[in-house]
């Protein structure tokens, strides 16, 4: 993290208790606990929450290669393979390609059954089994003077860690999502700053986890089943600043029995006039073990 | 069918949208409403581009998404132009009756990206959708070479081939098995900047995830076509060959997620595209019901 003061302890990042390390000039990786707060129906991380991680990871990794410029995530995708079920989640980056405008990065999810202690005395196995890949865009955004920038080391490798007090309940509970209409995939957030990102906005992996509760619900209600989200892409359009941030939900695809089913959410900023701030597709299957993909 | 000799008076800016057969048609804002245009496309599923559910092969089918993608964002820049720098497809549905119907429409325009939401529907069955996408584009200064566009832009859909190559030949792209495939980076796949058009890099991973799969596979090995996709272009590929090399990641239940970095092998081995296939085992045709169809307006 390179903002002076972002995220506060009092962030939605740090009472995940992530815990990072920025390995060189272009990777880094980040993990969190796998706790009951954070898994969905089928007992892995929700996907949602793999997003939050992997926005984080790719924003360490690409810091160096960017600045003094800032950046913003454009766009990130996450496929599960697995349902990641730790002790620890841990997310890897690489930057793939630094343009003059852009920057792409790759991150792969692992678990880390053995992991338990702290990241410096536990080194990336590369035997640690793939639960997730994702990829993300950055939009490189010329420096101003505005952003409180504080110094970067570069002295390799720099670890991190947040400490918040933990998550109070279910994820979508502590974020202050309210399903409004279930079946018809309505949900909506207050905007706090709980949730901000270095922006002052709703923070992207949030975006996309309200996302998927939005689909999941509308899914789940047309086939009467629990369903688990196993792909996101996500368009990052607009910042969400003002709110409620609403979703608008179109079903592509319920699927049928034993195959999966996807969904488009945009998310809108109702006090920015309706604008659309995010556009989410999220793939979703139904409870059964090792699913992947959108069903057909 | 194009010409598809490399001599001649080709148009580099419609040869590999065409072998799609695709039509497209500029749709100008209302009178008096300030904004971009919006696109439509229709595309026939040909015989030799159906995939094994009977469906437009996805290769195709995100060809046809960049060419329609592409060609909006250039028109709402001009007279600059575009490149397209990523692709988020999911695919609802791979069996189609067709035609298939595109429409297109500009969700952001910033500085120096644009970035289009695309939707496809089956005309042929009560435009039920079949796939949800995002393409984003890079703003490009075109320098002297200015494209020309009669406005509003009408390309009507090419008559049907008498002997149509299949996607592999005509895409290039080298007979094998296993997790890596080539293409040949013949002249008919350029755009017209003179590298690899984008469909040629969707159609060589669609094919190569699915060779890559099916290696894994022990025998009868089910049929399997390629479905939700993201590609992200990263550099131009001018040399070739171009080398798709897939890394099987996992999966279950009939999908597998695949990992695919494609190479320009003549440019030092340059990764030119990253991205990921989730591929599907086709599984026979289940009774439709017709309750749980829900139409795409």
């Amino acid at each position: 993290m390179a903002l002076d003061g972002y995220p506060s302890a009092s962030n939605f990042l740090a009472d995940l208790g992530m815990e990072a390390e920025v390995t060189t000039e272009t990777s880094a990786r980040v993990r969190i606990p796998v706790t009951a707060e954070v898994v969905g129906a089928d007992g892995g991380v929700r996907a949602g929450v793999l997003a939050t991680l992997v926005d984080v990871v790719g924003g360490s990794a690409a810091l160096r290669a960017v600045l003094p410029d800032w950046m913003a995530t454009a766009d990130l995708t996450v496929q599960t393979v697995r349902p990641a079920a730790g002790p620890l989640v841990e997310a890897r980056a690489d930057v793939v390609r630094r343009g003059r405008t852009t920057l792409v990065v790759e991150a792969s999810v692992v678990d880390v059954p053995g992991g338990n202690g702290p990241m410096a005395g536990d080194p990336a196995d590369p035997a640690d089994p793939v639960v997730a890949w994702a990829t993300m865009t950055f939009a490189v955004l010329p420096s101003r003077t505005g952003l409180p920038m504080r110094d970067v080391s570069t002295a390799l490798p720099v670890r991190w860690s947040l400490a918040g007090a933990g998550l109070a309940g279910p994820v979508a509970e502590s974020l202050g999502v309210v399903v409004d209409d279930g079946p018809a995939g309505r949900v909506s957030l207050p905007v706090h700053r709980y949730l901000h990102n270095s922006f002052g906005a709703v923070q992207g992996g949030v975006m996309a986890l309200v996302a998927e509760v939005a689909a999941l619900e509308t899914l789940g209600a047309a086939r009467g089943e629990p369903m688990v989200a196993t792909g996101l892409q996500v368009a990052y359009l607009a910042l969400g600043r003002i709110g409620p941030i609403v979703s608008r939900t179109r079903v592509l695809d319920p699927g049928t029995a034993g195959v999966g089913g996807s969904v488009v959410v945009e998310m809108v900023d109702r006090g920015a006039d309706d604008r659309v701030t995010t556009v989410v597709n999220v793939a979703a299957a139904p409870l059964v073990p090792a699913a992947v993909g959108a069903g057909r | 069918m194009s010409d598809l000799s490399g001599g001649g008076a080709v148009d580099h800016r419609h040869v590999v949208a065409e072998y799609i057969r695709l039509e497209r048609r500029e749709v100008p804002p209302p009178p008096g409403v300030e904004g971009p245009s919006a696109i439509a496309g229709r595309a026939p599923v040909d015989a030799h581009l159906r995939n094994a559910a009977g469906g437009l092969r996805t290769g195709a089918l995100l060809t046809g998404i960049d060419s329609l993608g592409g060609l909006l964002c250039g028109l709402a820049v001009q007279p600059e132009w575009i490149v397209t720098t990523s692709m988020m497809v999911t695919v609802a549905h791979l069996a189609h009756t067709g035609p298939l119907g595109l429409l297109g429409r500009i969700v952001r325009r910033g500085r120096t990206s644009v970035v289009a939401s695309l939707d496809v529907v089956d005309e042929g069955r009560d435009r039920g959708p079949v796939a949800s996408a995002t393409v984003t584009c890079a703003v490009l200064d075109p320098g002297d070479m200015r494209l020309h566009f009669d406005r509003p832009l009408v390309i009507p859909m090419g008559p049907p081939a008498a002997d149509p190559l299949g996607p592999e030949e005509f895409f290039a792209i080298a007979p094998g098995t296993g997790p890596v495939t080539r293409l040949d980076l013949v002249d008919r796949l350029r755009n017209p900047w003179g590298i690899l058009h984008g469909g040629a890099v969707a159609v060589l991973a669609d094919v190569a995830a699915c060779r890559a799969v099916d290696a894994t596979r022990g025998r009868p090995r089910p049929p399997v076509a390629a479905a939700d996709t993201v590609l992200h272009y990263l550099r131009p590929a001018r040399v070739g060959p171009v080398e798709a090399r897939c890394t099987v990641l996992g999966g279950g239940s009939g999908r597998t997620l695949v990992r695919v970095a494609v190479h320009d092998v003549g440019a030092d081995q340059r990764l030119v595209a990253l991205g990921s296939v989730v591929v599907a085992d086709i599984r026979p045709p289940a009774a439709v019901d017709k309750s749980r169809l829900i139409r795409l307006t």
